[in-house]
């Protein structure tokens, strides 16, 4: 076990952590392994527990347990009240950051925010490119479609467009000048921005929002990706 | 939800050429072998030539059958909604639209810009049609008016496909 023994503030938590310390498994600091998953029927087979050092996912673990803050005192009778409260304390001492040392190889950040690995919840379309591509092909499929008035393209695609297309309008709908020179900062073609401009209050001017219109249709044959016409309205 | 909704109502057939009806009729468009389903898309090159226009019914019955381009001369702007490209009339039911006589003489898809909508609307006629005035011109037709002018009616069979200008083979 790679607990360190001594330590300066150690006294600050006189609980003791023998019955917690037992529980959890240990993570050796001096042999790091590979990320790799310990099979229970292996773990089970070999000997005694105290020399076994199990081969667990470290990438995430601080490379010096926190553990060193805590003291070594000596092994009181086991009660699962003691263990309660070591586990509270334990997770009481993960909130205070200032008490706990973290050494490189553990991510922590200021503002205690966590670090998802998931997509959950955002709603932007990335296209498969990078920030500034994507802004590019989306004013290219914007100004393509207020130009040709429907065009065919891939659902993704065409359901990121919608939300462009829908602010170009909006913004011809508004008509100042503001709001033009914005959109002749969106759409490439200048010629497309003023007859948007002026066409715009006889076709849209009763409608409200929801200005174009997306027709699902069959896959293209190179790839098999599924296709769209979308359509102004 | 978006599964049971009628693919010309989707497509905006429904509202920019004809109003809703009641489908009465099976006819089914092929261009050589190709058959027609709703949105397809069809290129010009294969729809120069006349389609053949299968329709059921009864023998005695009589159809018109009309064919216009509601996204001319572009789709962002139709300024020429709707171009009719075909009007036969006096087709009898359960046959092929040659056996009527031709009204406008068929002409070919030929989008100049953006994709352009063809549809397809077959009438149900109340009597053989002796004497009818063809359109003078080509642009602005209207489907609605030509059916008010006629006394035919609601349509009983739509379908329209889609096509779009080929890129012009590049030259190397």
């Amino acid at each position: 076990m790679a607990l360190a023994t001594s330590s300066p503030a150690a006294n600050l938590y006189p609980w003791s952590m023998a019955p917690l310390r037992a529980a959890l498994p240990s993570v050796s600091s001096a042999r790091i392994h590979s990320c790799s998953f310990s099979t229970p029927l292996r773990s089970l087979r070999t000997g005694s527990s105290a020399k076994r050092s199990l081969r667990c996912f470290t990438g995430l673990t601080p490379t010096v347990t926190i553990f060193r803050t805590f003291s070594e005192t000596a092994p009181t009778a086991y009660t699962s009240s003691d263990k309660h409260s070591c586990l509270l304390s334990w997770a009481s001492l993960l909130r205070d950051k200032e008490n706990v040392r973290y050494e490189d190889g553990f991510i922590a950040t200021n503002n205690g925010s966590k670090f998802f690995a998931m997509r959950h919840g955002k709603r932007v379309p990335k296209l498969n490119r990078p920030p500034d591509q994507r802004r590019a092909l989306i004013r290219g499929l914007t100004t393509q479609l207020l130009k040709h008035g429907r065009i065919k393209t891939t659902r993704p695609r065409a359901s990121a467009l919608r939300k462009y297309v829908d602010k170009m309008i909006t913004l011809a709908k508004d008509g100042s000048l503001h709001k033009r020179r914005q959109a002749l900062g969106f759409i490439y073609e200048k010629q497309i921005v003023h007859a948007l401009f002026a066409e715009v209050q006889d076709r849209y001017g009763e409608r409200n929002g929801g200005y174009t219109r997306i027709i699902r249709t069959l896959p293209r044959r190179g790839d098999n990706a599924p296709m769209a016409y979308i359509e102004l309205v | 939800m978006t599964t049971c909704v009628d693919p010309l109502v989707v497509g905006g057939v429904i509202g920019d050429v004809i109003d809703l009806f009641v489908p009465m009729v099976t006819m089914s468009v092929h261009f050589g072998s190709k058959h027609i389903n709703n949105g397809c898309e069809i290129t010009p090159s294969l729809a120069a030539n006349l389609p053949t226009v299968n329709i059921s019914g009864r023998r005695f019955d009589r159809f018109t059958l009309v064919m216009t381009d509601p996204d001319a001369p572009s789709p962002s702007e139709p300024t020429l909604r709707e171009l009719v490209h075909w009007v036969v009339v006096n087709i009898p039911g359960s046959t092929d639209a040659s056996h009527g006589q031709e009204l406008v003489p068929y002409m070919g898809p030929k989008p100049p810009l953006g994709i352009h909508r063809y549809v397809l609307v077959l009438f149900h006629q109340q009597s053989e049609f002796r004497a009818v005035a063809p359109p003078t011109t080509r642009a602005n037709f209207s489907t609605r008016d030509f059916a008010v002018q006629c006394e035919l009616g609601l349509p009983v069979a739509v379908a329209y496909f889609n096509s779009q200008k080929q890129p012009a083979a590049r030259r190397r």
